[in-house]
């Protein structure tokens, strides 16, 4: 440490001597500059952007471009808006009743509770984890990185599942807390170690130099950096669990996501649904405005020049065994028992649960969906993120964070605004067909793509086409061959991500799936229904290999391709993705 | 080669003036530097030329061609046949340094030939199989000259391309930039804040102040003869002294604290006369000759001092009240102890401008 320290400080001491000493001539040219920079007003020094071109002042952007972009997302916001009018159609003599009644505060208590201890106990695990594989040795740190997070790509309702599959008798508010963190902590644990891996190690040191201890250093500077990140994830993880109906289903748990599902399905009561959905979307948007409120002015990057040196992990010492066990533990818990439960009902069912027919026809279906979903969110972000990187200004903000909102909206809540859109304005066409059900998809899942398309048109910045037409090359040229190849992997990566979510989308596909179709996770949902375990594990079990394999591939893939730099910010694989975007999507507001 | 014209003109963006009537003339074949600090409109400036950016009055000539009109003419940059280095190179991340290169050719069997040619002259020949991420930032910007170069333009645009490199390193990619460019021959535009960069490198310097051009001349007429006080310290460190302007049989001469001093170019252009003589004398550091403190007839005391080795700047006060800390650059010499007495005398003459006309 001392060492290290020593070395840091010598150059910094050195550094501006050296300089000064090449430059010796050069007579401090800053010095006058002031005289000259008499500068009117409303001139800022800071206009450049990282590839030299200076930002266009033409605010606005394209004409045809902004009314794209306002109309798509005026269509995200639809479900909002819809909900809206069905509450005034219902009007408030109908509400009152439904929303002030004794269910109702059971299941808000129900849905509160659970979101509150999941959340709660989602943090600690998730920043632990990440402590541990960031800033100790714990043996095999490298390995664990990559297993605790996988579960993060296992649908919950899949995890709850094989809980109830090995534990028959599982059920309640206990068995929902630990099923709800055993699957979504990994949307803590990504954040706070990518917080960690790039915080300034020498802010500790420093802590410790003041005369700070172990555990005040700890937790006032070590968590202090990841103060935000445990925000974000924390928030995050309160809003799968407002939105959770599958695994809350199979455990018997009952909150307002699975009672607005019943209410709908059983009863036909739009209204109730209505009141319901009302209350979760309000829940939703408490959660992000809290987060807004937490989150502060504070800045936790490093501040000052200079790459950051490594830290030297914390040697667990006589602590490595018992943390080994703990990690062991939450793998063996969060990934063993549902994978495991998996490939023991395959197994047993021997030739009788071989997929069948139906299992392919599903699987089929599902891919179907999830590619039409994937290029309909995609194309439908690029507008925005266009005016977002190029243009960007109060208006485009408006419209980015209006088409955010439906991040803190339940998939419940969207399906059950499609169906009431289609059955009370449109005489029942269009409900229940594939066109439909690929419109909500790419609503659901629409703030995944906008932040990865987002990124992917970063990463090819205006700059780059001037040069190109500098060098004589027309502009549709220029396109192929500069602005294209450069946006395509982030194009990809956010097709990716909503294809991911699109194929273990459960809630609103029971709903708006088209009568006598079946995706992989409705076709789970109908055999595990009827107590079919063994027939339903197929299902699962491609839903996860669709959800792990291909996720590790495309990570491996978009790493290796030549412009590393360019790509940088390609999501290392799709369960990180999924988080990095989460995360990114709630900051962006 | 082509040289390049400007005439009045004019940019804004939004209801910011950020050109105002900038009137430059770049013959074919030199290498001129536009100065400025920032938001001076120098980047603007490059990228009307550049055809990013249009017209909003004045006119663009490139040669005899008009590019910009300002209304009905513009040459899209496509067809304006310039080589554009940017800031920090934006070398096209996803192709390898030879592709970079080749960019904007046109295929053909020369095509290869071409490149490697290039590479070569810019010193990185054996590195097209590279992609940028792998080169430091010095090769990164050589290979966008490289680039820039490929297509024979006839007019090389430089955007502050030394500003993102080390100080280390920006001294010797510069020579090697400037190299190359007298090789190739071509008419060459390069917009910087660094005055240092802009004298040591160009034939003609263009220094751009509140959207339009305060002076234009070659490097050291500028540092000798800059218009008014402000450019005077723009370009360099810079002693002010009060000082009376006499008329004396040929010459001019100025009284000042440090005795009576040859003027040269009195009275300035533009200057509105100088009734009773009152003026404001410029001594660059470099003009201050240290000498020993019993000889001379000013004596001043040391205050500190920075040795750089090959030379050292002091700072000293004059004896007596009249006079304010003066800055000495002395080559070679040995560090001065703070407190020291020396005694100081200035060389060559000195530029004037009266009291009237400043600020």
């Amino acid at each position: 440490m001392t060492r290290g320290r020593g070395e840091e400080g010598g150059t910094t001491a050195v550094d501006p001597r050296l300089r000064r000493d090449r430059g010796g001539r050069r007579a401090r040219p800053h010095s006058a500059q002031p005289e000259l920079d008499r500068v009117r007003p409303g001139r800022r020094g800071h206009r450049r952007h990282p590839h030299g071109h200076r930002r266009r002042r033409h605010r606005a952007g394209p004409p045809l471009l902004v009314v794209v972009a306002t109309l798509v997302a005026l269509a995200v916001v639809t479900p909002l808006v819809f909900l809206v009018v069905e509450a005034f159609q219902t009007g408030w003599t109908t509400l009152h009743p439904l929303l002030f009644r004794s269910l109702t505060a059971q299941l808000l208590w129900n849905t509160v509770s659970l979101t509150v201890v999941v959340t709660a106990l989602c943090a600690v695990l998730g920043t632990g984890l990440a402590w541990l594989v960031e800033r100790t040795d714990l043996p095999g740190r490298h390995f664990w990185a990559v297993l605790v997070v996988i579960p993060l790509g296992i649908p919950d309702f899949v995890v709850s599942f094989g809980w109830r599959a090995v534990f028959p008798s599982i059920g309640g508010f206990w068995a929902a807390v630990l099923v709800m963190v055993l699957a979504v902590y990994p949307l803590v644990f990504l954040p706070v170690a990518a917080s960690l891996r790039n915080a300034d190690p020498a802010q500790e040191e420093v802590a410790r130099s003041l005369g700070a201890g172990r555990l005040r250093t700890f937790w006032k500077v070590t968590v202090g950096q990841a103060r935000l990140a445990i925000l974000g994830g924390a928030v995050l993880v309160g809003l799968v669990c407002l939105a959770e109906f599958g695994a809350f289903e199979i455990l018997g748990y009952r909150t307002l996501t699975t009672e607005a599902y019943t209410e709908f399905t059983v009863g036909f009561n739009t209204a109730a649904g209505c009141a319901f959905s009302l209350i979760l979307v309000l829940l939703g948007a408490l959660l992000l405005a809290g987060e807004g409120a937490a989150r502060g002015k504070g800045r936790t990057a490093r501040l000052g020049a200079g790459a950051a040196r490594a830290l030297r992990p914390r040697p667990l010492g006589r602590g490595a065994a018992p943390a080994l066990m703990a990690v062991g533990a939450v793998v063996v818990l969060a990934l063993g028992v549902p994978v495991g439960a998996i490939v023991y009902l395959i197994l047993q069912g021997g030739t009788s649960t071989v997929p069948n027919a139906s299992v392919w026809g599903a699987t089929l279906t599902t891919f179907g969906y999830g590619a039409g979903a994937g290029i309909v969110a995609t194309l439908g972000a690029l507008p925005i993120a266009l005016l977002s990187v190029r243009h960007p200004g109060r208006r485009v903000r408006v419209l980015e964070r209006t088409s955010m909102l439906i991040l803190a909206v339940p998939g419940i809540v969207v399906a059950l605004s499609a169906a009431y859109v289609t059955n009370y304005f449109l005489d029942g066409r269009w409900y229940q067909t594939t066109p439909l059900l690929i419109v909500v998809y790419a609503i659901m899942f629409f703030p995944m793509a906008v932040v990865s398309v987002r990124a992917a048109v970063a990463r090819a910045p205006i700059g780059l086409e001037e040069v190109g037409h500098s060098l004589g090359v027309r502009r549709s040229s220029v396109f192929w061959r500069v602005t294209l190849p450069l946006i395509a992997p982030g194009l990809a990566a956010a097709f990716c991500l909503v294809f991911l979510e699109t194929a273990t989308e459960l809630t609103a596909t029971l709903i708006l799936i088209p009568t006598g179709q079946a995706t992989l996770a409705t076709g789970f949902w109908a055999q595990q229904s009827n107590l079919s375990y063994g027939a339903a594990a197929p299902y699962a079990g491609i839903m996860v290999l669709i959800a792990a394999v291909p996720s590790y591939v495309l990570g491996r893939w978009f790493d290796r391709l030549p412009s590393r730099s360019a790509a940088a910010g390609v999501p290392a694989s799709a369960p990180v993705a999924r988080a990095e975007v989460l995360a990114g999507a709630t900051m962006v507001r | 080669m082509k040289e390049l014209v400007a005439r009045g003109t004019c940019k804004s963006f939004g209801d910011l003036q950020v050109l105002d009537g900038v009137d430059l003339v770049v013959p074919a074949g030199s290498f001129t530097a536009i100065l400025g600090a920032s938001g001076s409109g120098k980047t603007t400036l490059l990228r009307l030329i550049a055809g990013f950016e249009r017209l909003d009055r004045g006119s663009l000539l490139l040669g005899d061609q008009v590019v910009d009109d300002g209304h009905r003419v513009f040459v899209p940059s496509e067809r304006r046949r310039i080589g554009y280095v940017p800031q920090e190179g934006a070398l096209f991340p996803h192709l390898s340094v030879g592709r970079n290169v080749a960019f904007g050719l046109h295929r053909g069997p020369n095509r290869r030939a071409r490149v490697m040619e290039l590479l070569d002259m810019v010193g990185l020949s054996g590195l097209h199989r590279r992609y940028p991420h792998q080169l430091s930032g010095g090769q990164q910007q050589r290979v966008a000259l490289a680039r820039a170069l490929a297509t024979d333009p006839e007019i090389v645009l430089l955007d502050e391309p030394f500003s993102s490199l080390d100080a280390s390193l920006r001294a010797s990619v510069r020579n090697e930039v400037h190299d190359v460019l007298r090789q190739a021959g071509t008419t060459s535009v390069m917009v910087t804040h660094d005055q240092e960069e802009a004298l040591s490198m160009a034939d003609q310097v263009a220094v751009l102040r509140n959207g339009v051009v305060a002076q234009l001349g070659t490097p050291a007429g500028l540092y000798r003869h800059p218009r008014d006080l402000a450019l005077a310290r723009f370009l360099g460190e810079a002693n002010v002294l009060d000082a009376r302007v006499r008329v004396l049989g040929q010459g001019v001469v100025a009284e000042t604290p440090l005795g009576a001093l040859p003027v040269e170019g009195w009275p300035p252009s533009g200057a509105l006369g100088c009734p009773d003589g009152r003026a404001r004398v410029l001594v660059r550091p470099e003009q201050l000759v240290v000498g020993d403190a019993s000889s001379s007839p000013v004596v001043a005391r040391v205050e500190s001092s920075e040795y750089y080795g090959h030379d050292t700047v002091v700072r000293v006060r004059p004896e007596g009240d009249r006079l304010p800390e003066l800055v000495v650059r002395m080559t070679g010499g040995s560090p001065l102890e703070a407190g020291h007495r020396i005694g100081l005398a200035v060389r060559g003459p000195v530029v004037a401008w009266p009291v009237t006309d400043l600020e």
